[in-house]
């Protein structure tokens, strides 16, 4: 099954190349990924809830073995990368014959199915080397497609800053590899995970802080976040959505598979530092990735600002975890871990259709500018809806999934108060100001998108005739739509499965139980039961419905003009507009943005300055990362590479003199060594 | 009866630091003094229990003078020597940090204070383990005023911040036993306040401003 | 699971808070009047209004869709269910196990989420203005909400309603010096949340202060009522919650005739003093510039931090 499931993604690819552009080219690309990922999604149930599936091929590479081992962790990062390809893949059939017309789709589909292929490997290889390898390739071709529109001076520059980030990252990763290669005399993850335990300190340290600093630069930690929004924006939206809601996770998963394998954490207080670490990168990501998103213009990159947050509240579960398991509280490391995790799974599947809609706003309207949408309620009236539905989640709202997800992300936090150390406990309930400040802010950011995109009067020509989108990409954004709305009533199910996945101490509910965690005392400390709450819900709207219809009796609804306080002519350049909104937010996080603003006003006659005939106001926000952090880096960077460039003075002497020179050292390094 | 008395110990210490917090985060002078004059009715009560609990009754001497000269005399000659004052100098418009900055700081400092406090070997002391920590707050809350502060205004009463703190301080460690020295202190504070009440009433006369931070014109160069 | 009798007890918790919300309303808006020096509407007036809007033919703005249509309906809808999370006239509610605090939280958040997007709806400026200021004090007070239950909860050990209520109703307030914390920072929250002075005023319609009433703008007949209705809920269910947590006397634990009828009237003596507290307040305080509303809550959020301090050390 494995087998065929690599072979599809290949297949996608070749037939992508075969195919040439013609009508029918688009289903030659993606209906094999689809099949593919339908399979990987049974294939990693089955690894879920049955036995692991490895296969080995001596020496493909001298020295290195493929191996392939696909354990509940895998899987369940394969069940994700599974879901979201097949309704993207199905989302890409109507939403590349855009493409088509202007340019040939045949290099976009092999890459992209490349793009799959590789995260599928990623995850599933068990040598450090193929791990690699496959992550350069997933790397490369994601490089690919984020700029394969490439007119743009614009995307050329955003896909540099990726390739070079993502490159950052690499080096790191395999450093820590490295590390853990000069433990143990081997690549492979089995050996490494077999001894890790009896590691020195020193090296699990090292381990992780590379694997951290690696990882986290894919999974957008702040600061190493700077690609993410430039990357994202720039890559065609059905690969933005396979960015944000797998690619990234794959540095998560590389997280996890570092912690609870590689780095061998122990149950001792002396690793609870790499959970603070965790938590406080973690706080960081979440609320500077939702303040720049609550301000974003661009659509696009106001929901890659939005994932940057994710990681964040996923980190905090994911660091709480570890804090727990470093105190042996086995039961609240495994909640940590079970709320870490499923958000993980929720931010996949809400981010991957808020991408998908906001890729279908970009075809209809041509445009991903907060300041001249609007209106598209009326026009496309089943992306607007489909959106509402990943608005909502995101915003962590009842009853959706990620309502859930950070329920339990916050009754983690809470049991912080049983870890035996004063410090971490008011540490780490202190860290709940961010996360909670986060939440809240979520919500304020995808009141400001939807109501800007979809709700009130079109804000420019754009956004006046256009309609809806083919069907396939409709039924991409419903079936994410959905999963959201599936897991959000029914927790249970997405829980028990990740608790069999990482083989937790954990009895898995029922699908209809309540979660309900215990305190000291035995007394329910709370309890969430997702379907009764529907069931009430829905047994609310009914009975309100009813109640006013008895008591109301039967009324009239007319139409009228929206209240114009009697002038008329209200139109929509008397709306609030997309900056004006966040307005209020920006005043009150100056610090953060460093909000500058300009108006140039032009008065009927110099001596009366408030009847004016025109103002031009400008206003912008600066990105404090980029100006103080990454501009001095690179400029200094660039200075000392001015001074190498002396080394490169073009004779073709000098050049062998080098080598001369560098075979001297390592014939001297030899010989010294040996001595 | 050993738990009331502990709880209400507790319960008292709460509310001195929201009276403390009361001139964190505000600003204008009235309301100040009203927020100190609180504090210390609230330290004349602290002192009241202390005195209960330990029995020495000297220390009911002591909280019927901080009733008297801090809660009654001291924001009194302030108000009449301010009272001439425009309004301009008695509302903090520009400090250093916000107001919902320096807010969340000394929640912080209020934390390192606990903190710092329980390293010390005094948690077998019950009068001791529960006020110190506040005595200590209350001291780094009236440093924040001092430092995040440019009226000269404020930093009075930043001043008077850190002497209830300092009070609260040598009350829970040495229960009391120099009377003698607090009432000079108190004499000592009240003449103080006296004193620079009338200099900044000079100061504002002749400098049309109470921004200390006019005081960076002496430097000679 | 839950039995017949858990099940209407606590429907008729819920049904209690529904019906009595609109009194409360009543008692705030005559105590108002009276420390205002007017004699003010009887306190059954906002039932009067309810019922009359109910039957009133509604105009919609033509450049409205289904979302301003639907928003009123979800409102009342997620604010009538947190309802039912909330023990009134005993220490409990039998739907404790099924949602906590945070649910309450959460489902506030939901009815705010859809009042933001009606007020954007109708394209009209003040709208506009309404869910701009809203996004900004929502966004803060959530946090500050978040962090009073966090002291609460490591208290009480639980953020199951049922769990606080029980373990407050059965302890001594003095040992917990904390909850004076969690207590002032709940009370800001609360006015936030329901739009009292300093942050709102629910009486007037002026352009520079209203936040609330600048999204309920377009609304009228049906719509207005359950606007205003679940305005009313929202407001008794927080009531409700400061009482329960923090002044938890005579609540009783199982269920009678007597008991009842204890709690009950303890639990309206309670919140009519609260309601009439807080209409008291709000007569003596301005409203607040916007910008200076986080400052307060920040106040807010600071006396959780330095609760949760008490609390562990």
């Amino acid at each position: 099954m494995f087998e065929a499931i690599v072979l599809l993604f290949l297949g996608g690819a070749v037939l992508a190349l075969a195919s040439g552009n013609r009508r029918f080219s688009v289903y030659a690309i993606y209906l094999p990924p689809m099949a593919g990922s339908a399979l990987a999604v049974l294939f990693s149930v089955a690894v879920i809830t049955g036995r692991p599936f490895s296969w080995a091929a001596q020496g493909v590479v001298p020295f290195f073995h493929l191996e392939i081992f696909v354990d509940g962790i895998s899987a369940f990062f394969m069940l994700m990368i599974g879901i979201i390809t097949f309704a993207v893949s199905l989302y890409s059939i109507g939403y590349s014959r855009e493409y088509q017309e202007a340019r040939r789709v045949q290099a976009f589909g092999f890459l992209f199915n490349v793009f799959v292929a590789s995260m599928f490997l990623v995850v599933s290889s068990n040598n450090g080397f193929f791990f690699l390898v496959f992550w350069e390739l997933m790397s490369l071709a994601s490089f690919f497609l984020v700029i394969y529109n490439h007119e743009r001076e614009e995307n050329i520059r955003s896909g540099m800053t990726y390739l070079v980030m993502t490159h950052i990252g690499t080096a790191f990763i395999f450093v820590s590899f490295l590390i853990g290669y000069l433990q143990t005399g081997s690549l492979s993850f089995d050996s490494m995970r077999g001894s890790s335990t009896s590691f020195p300190f020193l090296a699990k340290n090292l381990i992780f802080v590379f694997a951290f600093v690696g990882f986290g630069t894919k999974a957008g930690i702040v600061p190493l976040h700077t690609w993410l929004p430039r990357a994202h924006p720039a890559a065609p939206s059905n690969v933005s959505a396979l960015m944000s809601a797998v690619m990234i996770k794959m540095g998560i998963y590389g997280l996890v598979r570092t912690l609870f394998g590689l780095a061998g954490l122990g149950a001792s207080p002396e690793y609870a530092w790499w959970g603070v670490l965790l938590i406080v990168a973690g706080s960081a990501s979440a609320l500077v990735g939702v303040l720049y998103a609550v301000v974003e213009r661009d659509i696009k990159r106001a929901l890659a600002y939005s994932s940057i947050e994710n990681t964040g509240i996923i980190l905090i579960g994911l660091g709480l975890s570890v804090v727990f398991a470093s105190y042996h509280l086995v039961a609240l490391s495994a909640l940590a871990l079970v709320a870490s995790m499923m958000h993980a799974v929720n931010h996949s599947f809400f981010k991957g259709l808020l991408f998908m809609g906001a890729g279908s706003v970009v075809h209809a309207t041509r445009t991903g500018d907060l300041e001249r949408l609007g209106g598209l309620v009326r026009l496309m009236p089943w992306t607007s809806l489909l959106f509402l539905v990943g608005a909502v989640s995101i915003s962590g709202l009842p009853p959706s999934n990620g309502f859930v997800s950070e329920w339990l992300v916050l009754q983690a936090l809470l049991s912080s108060s049983q870890i035996p150390s004063t410090i971490l406990q008011i540490s780490i309930a202190f860290a709940s100001l961010p996360l909670a400040l986060t939440i809240g802010m979520a919500a304020a950011t995808f009141v400001r998108l939807f109501a800007m995109t979809f709700l009130s009067k079109a804000r420019s020509k754009l956004a006046l005739n256009v309609g809806e989108v083919p069907r396939t990409m409709i039924a991409g954004m419903a079936i994410l739509a959905s999963a959201c709305l599936f897991l959000g009533i029914l927790p249970s199910l997405g829980i028990s499965l990740s608790a069999s996945a990482f083989h937790l101490q954990y009895i898995p509910p029922g699908p209809f139980d309540a979660v309900s965690l215990q305190n000291a005392s035995g007394r329910s400390f709370a309890g969430l039961s997702m379907p009764v709450v529907a069931i009430m819900l829905s047994c609310m709207a009914l009975a309100s419905l009813g109640f006013v219809r008895v008591m109301g009796g039967r009324t009239s609804r007319t139409a009228g003009g929206t209240w114009d306080c009697g002038f008329g002519g209200l139109d929509e350049r008397m709306e609030y507009t997309a900056t004006s909104l966040s307005q209020p937010i920006r005043a009150v996080f100056k610090t953060l943005f460093r909000p500058h603003s300009e108006s140039d006003r032009e008065p009927y006659e110099q001596a009366n300055p408030y009847l004016v005939r025109s103002v031009r106001f400008n206003s912008s926000t600066r990105n404090i990362f980029e100006e103080n952090l990454y501009n001095p880096l690179v400029s200094s960077t660039l200075l000392v590479l001015d001074k190498m460039r002396k080394i490169q003075t073009g004779k073709i002497n000098s050049y062998l003199l080098y080598i001369m020179i560098t075979i001297i050292l390592l014939l001297l390094f030899v010989r010294l060594s040996h001595a | 009866m050993e738990q009331i008395q502990a709880g209400l110990m507790e319960i008292s210490g709460a509310v001195l630091l929201i009276a403390t917090f009361g001139v964190i985060a505000r600003r204008g002078f009235t309301d100040w003094l009203d927020a100190y004059r609180l504090q210390s009715v609230v330290l004349a009560g602290v002192a009241a229990i202390t005195a209960y609990v330990t029995g020495i009754w000297e220390i009911y001497i002591a909280a019927i003078l901080t009733l008297g000269i801090k809660s009654i005399a001291i924001p009194k000659v302030l108000a009449h020597v301010t009272g001439r004052l425009g309004m301009e100098y008695k509302t903090e418009t520009n400090p250093y940090l916000s107001l919902r900055a320096s807010i969340m700081v000394s929640a912080l400092l209020v934390a390192l204070a606990y903190f710092l406090v329980q390293q010390l070997p005094f948690r077998t002391d019950t009068v001791a383990g529960i006020y110190l920590p506040v005595s200590l707050a209350q001291f780094f809350l009236g440093l924040l005023a001092l430092v995040n502060r440019r009226t000269a205004l404020s930093q009075v009463v930043g001043l008077l911040v850190i002497e209830n703190g300092l009070f609260l301080f040598t009350l829970s460690l040495t229960h009391g036993v120099s009377l003698i020295i607090e009432m000079g202190i108190f004499a000592d504070i009240l003449v103080g306040i006296v004193i620079s009440s009338i200099l900044l009433f000079r100061m504002s006369r002749t400098f049309d401003s109470l921004d200390v931070g006019n005081l960076e014109n002496l430097r000679d160069d | 699971m839950l039995s017949i009798s858990d099940v209407v007890i606590g429907i008729l918790q819920a049904a209690v808070i529904m019906a009595l919300s609109p009194l409360v309303t009543g008692i705030m808006r005559k105590t108002k009047a009276r420390t205002q020096k007017r004699a003010g509407a009887g306190v059954l007036q906002p039932y009067y209004d309810i019922a009359k809007l109910l039957r009133k033919d509604e105009v919609v703005s033509d450049q409205s869709s289904w979302i301003f249509r639907v928003s009123p309906w979800i409102n009342f809808v997620a604010i009538g269910t947190a309802a039912f999370f909330i023990p009134v006239f005993l220490a409990y509610s039998p739907f404790g196990l099924a949602g906590d605090l945070l649910l309450v939280i959460g489902l506030f958040a939901l009815a705010r989420f859809f009042t933001m997007l009606a007020g954007l709806d109708v394209s009209s400026s003040f709208g506009g203005l309404g869910s701009s200021r809203e996004m900004m004090l929502s966004s803060l007070l959530e946090p500050a909400a978040f962090l009073a239950v966090f002291v609460v909860a490591v208290t009480y050990g639980g953020t199951n309603i049922s769990t606080i209520t029980e373990a407050a109703s059965g302890s001594a307030l003095l040992p917990h010096p904390q909850l004076i914390f969690a207590a002032i920072a709940m009370f800001v929250v609360m006015l936030g949340e329901t739009g009292r002075l300093p942050f709102d005023n629910p009486a007037t319609h002026l352009e520079l202060t209203m936040v609330h009433e600048a999204m309920a703008l377009e609304y009228s007949g049906k719509s207005l009522a359950l606007v205003e209705w679940s305005q009313s809920i929202k407001q008794l269910i927080l009531f409700a919650l400061i009482v329960d947590m923090f002044v938890p006397w005579a609540i009783p634990q199982y269920p009678g005739p007597m008991a009842v009828g204890l709690g009950l009237s303890a639990f309206v003596v309670k919140v009519a003093v609260l309601a009439a507290g807080v209409a008291f307040l709000e007569s003596s305080v301005a409203k607040w510039r916007l910008f200076r509303l986080p400052d307060l809550v920040s106040v807010a959020i600071a006396s959780s931090m330095i609760g949760l301090v008490f609390y562990y050390l």
